[in-house]
């Protein structure tokens, strides 16, 4: 699902990516079963390579709290981190492939009409204190998902079309799944869903009171689970530490028990600085987020000296976009609403960006320049047809023009038919140093062209304030989406959709081009044809292209770092990306 | 001899903030893309082969974009071209090779030239706050002491609750009720208002002890017994006894207003970007990097240092020799102030 949701406070940080093998064989709309997962084949451990070391603490830094250690009620990077480190889910996405693999769920098999999936789960897997799993505990996940008070962030993340699953558990070993439409993204939407104790949460579900569960004042021992740790200790403001779980279900290659690591403490340090300079002193082994630009160079040095390893990762899912207030009528009798909604307004801006220059400034130069919102991270839907117009200062000016946008009375800077000069206000985030120096990118670019911009930076909270009640004319921010199939993030692509930014929760496509995009998106989501569904994405693309309703500039390359003590990584461009997969994590002593 | 060292220092902070058009190389916000945090350029008289030259510099060139490294391109030199353009001195290759004398920040912008003009709005706002601050704290702690009372008890406790006041919640309150843009003007007169009310308590709170203690002594008696009213008691003898606890809170003030600044600035009171203010530049270097790789950054910092010295020489001079000089410490003993009034 689409998310406003910003980097480093409140990613949802679900990142579901396409499984080739699973979309071959849904084309073919034929039934399949998963062959049994069998264990894990860390690199390290291969025929001729050295073990991989057991045991020893790995230390890692978040810069925010956990709001919550129940998931589906906290939806930000830290209550992800966590629970990721002490739950488990019935399907993983391997963030390093972008498949589905069988993690709770060792196989399935899926009816022919593609609607009903049939879920066997493995065998002989039990929670954290000793109680086994059984089809029961799933299907109370989705029913807490699914419940109106809980209100889980999640619920939406579980839908197909609009509507929910029907979960039904066959035996206690099995569970049914149904589809409410055809749903090309299938159980990829699985990994959204931690399965929680139903013997440990149950009662606080029935008494209404599961928003409430498992908050931070709750008990360790009582944060059950099946994940590779378990929590042993909360120390607001300061760390959590979580033990290694002595059940956890997945064994390695060589049949030995997982996780490799005994401990994790994971340190709470809300300046990148302290952090960076932490990593640095090898006070702790990693950062659970990107590194800033601006510490690239201390982090290299560390480098080069054999004290941390610097992993390149690539281009970036999700770049910061620049939208204006779309909403009619959201300007009221402001006379510049007759320049700030129109379409060529933001073709100009497009133009009007030096991008090399934007990712020289904002990036130090490791960014490349984006024409939309997905990148070319995104193998399987990138687009590379896209347009890419180069910067064109006059044409910029001349499209302006036509909107009556014109240097009236010779100061060099544009006014509209009536004088009054062209001026806006672009909002956004305050703390975070790549929308605000974007930002500021913006105003000195879009300056040259004529247009005065006043940049005003907002806390998180009162940016997000003003996006939900439509009161802004500009925003440069960060609209994350949460996942790399177009199907799981409806509420972006369609016009009624809640993270539709520039135009929030239409109850008809207010533009012809958005009624467009909603027809091709129903059908890319319901198409069980790769190709087909592919053809179309292309399609949403080149509209979304064509009329900017988000302007996209440059998309980071993403760097992390941990310290040389720490093993077998397998990095991955998307949050957390060293810790994806914890329990195949190792240090060495 | 101190005071004219300070007299000096003030001199040319002035000077530089008043001639910032002339004086400063470039624009306060010209910026150059390819010099992101580029180190200074040295002027040169003398060339790797030791002959002689008018005054030259080096171009820098970037060897690693990510991690903002530079060498000097010693292969060309490139002269200084002075009064060109409307400017004192300028390279004569401004395109390639900038003159950035302190440096260059972030953005790639001139920090020498920044600081001359961010002298003006930090020196201006901090001078007229501090003007201010010390005519509401005189007037009100010169009444509250001469007056003394229920209106001393009135003017105290309201200097004590605006002192105990959490400022910045204070201000990030005012800052939601305003427009969010506001015109550089409108800035500058609300952060002079706002400094100087939150800076007056405690210069009013001194001024009241000093002037309640002086009320009682002969000469002031003296004066009232020759028929001296009480505007002219307290205007011309009484407050004139504050003047060295009011030049010493001024030195105090100055330079708080001027970081003050910045913090407003962060929180989106003061001047944005790229308007520049000593306070928005320290608020730009306020960064572990900053200070290992990029001291230049730091400049704004050495002015606001100079500034308040010369401040402390030139004011303290008076304060540690001049003839109307009333020390003011063995008055201010509380237990002596309540039964002299």
């Amino acid at each position: 699902m689409g998310q406003l949701l910003t980097r480093q406070t409140q990613h949802v940080g679900i990142i579901i990516a396409v499984a080739a093998a699973l979309a071959a064989a849904a084309a073919t709309g034929a039934c399949r079963s998963e062959p049994p997962p069998a264990s894990t084949a860390p690199v390290a451990t291969r025929s001729g390579a050295p073990a991989v070391p057991r045991g020893g603490t790995l230390v890692a830094s978040i810069r925010t709290e956990p709001r919550s250690f129940n998931r589906l009620v906290g939806r930000d990077s830290s209550t992800e981190l966590v629970s990721s480190l002490t739950q488990a889910k019935l399907v993983r996405i391997n963030k390093m492939t972008q498949e589905v693999e069988p993690w709770l769920a060792e196989s399935w098999t899926r009816s022919p009409d593609g609607l009903r999936y049939t879920l066997k789960l493995r065998s002989g897997v039990v929670f954290s204190d000793g109680q086994p799993l059984t089809s029961a505990d799933v299907v109370f996940a989705f029913d807490a998902v699914y419940d109106e008070k809980a209100g889980s962030s999640l619920a939406d993340s579980l839908q197909a079309g609009g509507k929910r699953l029907n979960v039904v558990a066959a035996d206690p070993q099995t569970v049914v799944i149904t589809f409410p439409a055809p749903f090309a993204a299938g159980l990829r939407l699985l990994d959204n869903l931690p399965i929680l104790p139903r013997h440990k949460l149950d009662a606080a579900l029935k008494a209404g009171t599961f928003a409430n569960a498992w908050g931070l004042s709750t008990p360790p021992s009582e944060i059950v689970g099946l994940g590779p740790f378990v929590l042993t200790e909360y120390l607001p403001g300061q760390h959590l530490i979580l033990n290694r779980n002595p059940r956890y279900f997945r064994k390695a290659a060589d049949g030995t028990d997982l996780p490799y690591l005994d401990r994790i403490t994971i340190e709470i340090i809300p300046d990148q600085n302290a952090e960076t300079l932490r990593l640095e002193a090898g006070q702790i082994d990693m950062m659970t987020s990107e590194i800033a630009p601006e510490a690239y160079a201390p982090i290299k040095r560390a480098a080069d000296q054999g004290r941390v390893r610097l992993f390149d990762l690539g281009v970036a899912l999700n770049p910061d976009s620049l939208w204006f207030n779309l909403k009619p009528g959201a300007f009221g009798a402001d006379p510049r609403a007759a320049w700030l909604q129109r379409d060529e307004l933001r073709r100009a801006v497009s133009l009007a960006v030096d991008r090399k220059a934007f990712a020289d400034t904002v990036f130090l130069g490791a960014g490349v320049p984006v024409y939309g919102p997905i990148t070319e991270a995104n193998r399987t839907w990138y687009w590379a047809g896209i347009p890419q117009p180069s910067a064109d200062l006059d044409g910029a000016k001349q499209v302006l023009a036509t909107i009556g946008l014109s240097d009236r009375d010779g100061d060099g800077m544009l006014e509209d038919g009536n004088g009054r000069p062209a001026r806006f206000t672009l909002l956004t985030q305050k703390g975070r140093p790549s929308v605000e120096r974007g930002s500021n990118v913006i105003r000195d670019e879009l300056k040259k062209i004529g247009l005065v911009v006043d940049v005003v930076t907002l806390d998180a909270t009162a940016l997000i304030e003003r996006i939900g009640t439509v009161n802004y004319e500009a925003i440069y921010f960060n609209a994350l989406m949460s996942d790399t199939d177009p199907a799981l993030n409806p509420d972006f692509w369609f016009s009624r959709g809640s993270a539709h930014f520039w135009n929030m929760a239409q109850k008809a496509p207010a533009t012809d081009w958005e009624r467009r995009i909603d027809e091709l998106m129903t059908r890319q989501i319901a198409s069980l044809d790769e190709a087909e569904r592919k053809r179309l994405f292309d399609e949403v693309q080149k509209i979304f292209a064509e009329y900017l309703p988000a302007i996209y500039f440059v998309a980071p390359r993403v760097y992390v770092a941990a310290s040389s003590r720490v093993t077998n990584l397998t990095p991955a461009v998307s949050r957390p990306q060293l810790l994806w997969s914890p329990d195949t994590v190792a240090v060495t002593p | 001899m101190t005071r004219v060292v300070g007299l000096a220092v003030l001199v040319v902070a002035i000077v530089a903030a008043l001639g910032a058009p002339v004086l400063a190389p470039h624009a306060g916000d010209q910026s150059f893309r390819g010099l992101l945090n580029a180190p200074p350029t040295r002027p040169h008289v003398r060339g790797d082969d030791g002959t002689w030259h008018r005054p030259f510099i080096y171009r820098w060139t970037l060897v690693n974009q990510l991690e903002q490294r530079y060498e000097e391109d010693r292969s060309a030199r490139v002269p200084l071209a002075w009064l060109s353009g409307g400017r004192l001195v300028q390279s004569a290759d401004e395109g390639r090779a900038p003159l950035l004398l302190v440096g260059a920040d972030s953005y790639g912008r001139d920090v020498f030239s920044r600081m001359l003009f961010g002298a003006r709005i930090s020196l201006g706002l901090a001078l007229v706050a501090a003007l201010g601050a010390t005519l509401i704290g005189s007037a009100v702690g010169g009444m509250a002491g001469y007056v003394g009372g229920a209106t001393d008890d009135l003017l105290m406790r309201a200097s004590d609750f605006l002192i105990v006041l959490p400022a910045m919640y204070v201000v990030l309150a005012l800052r939601a009720v305003l427009p969010l843009v506001l015109a550089p003007s409108t800035v500058f007169l609300l952060l002079s208002v706002i400094f100087a009310v939150v800076g007056a308590p405690f210069i009013a709170r001194g001024v009241r002890a000093i002037v309640r203690s002086e009320r009682t002594l002969d000469y002031a008696s003296a004066a009232s017994a020759l028929g001296a009213g009480h505007l002219r008691l307290l205007a011309r003898h009484l407050l004139p006894a504050a003047r060295g606890f009011v030049a010493v809170e001024l030195t105090l003030l100055v330079p708080a207003f001027i970081v003050a600044e910045a913090t407003l600035s962060y929180v989106g009171l003061g001047f944005p970007d790229p308007m520049a203010s000593w306070g928005t530049m320290l608020h730009d270097a306020s960064n572990v990097r900053a200070f290992a790789d990029f001291p230049w950054l730091l400049a704004p910092a050495a002015a606001i240092f100079l500034v308040v010295l010369g401040l402390n020489l030139v004011l303290q001079g008076p304060v540690q020799a001049g003839p109307n000089f009333r020390t003011p410490t063995v008055r201010l003993k509380p237990d002596t102030t309540r039964e002299h009034l």
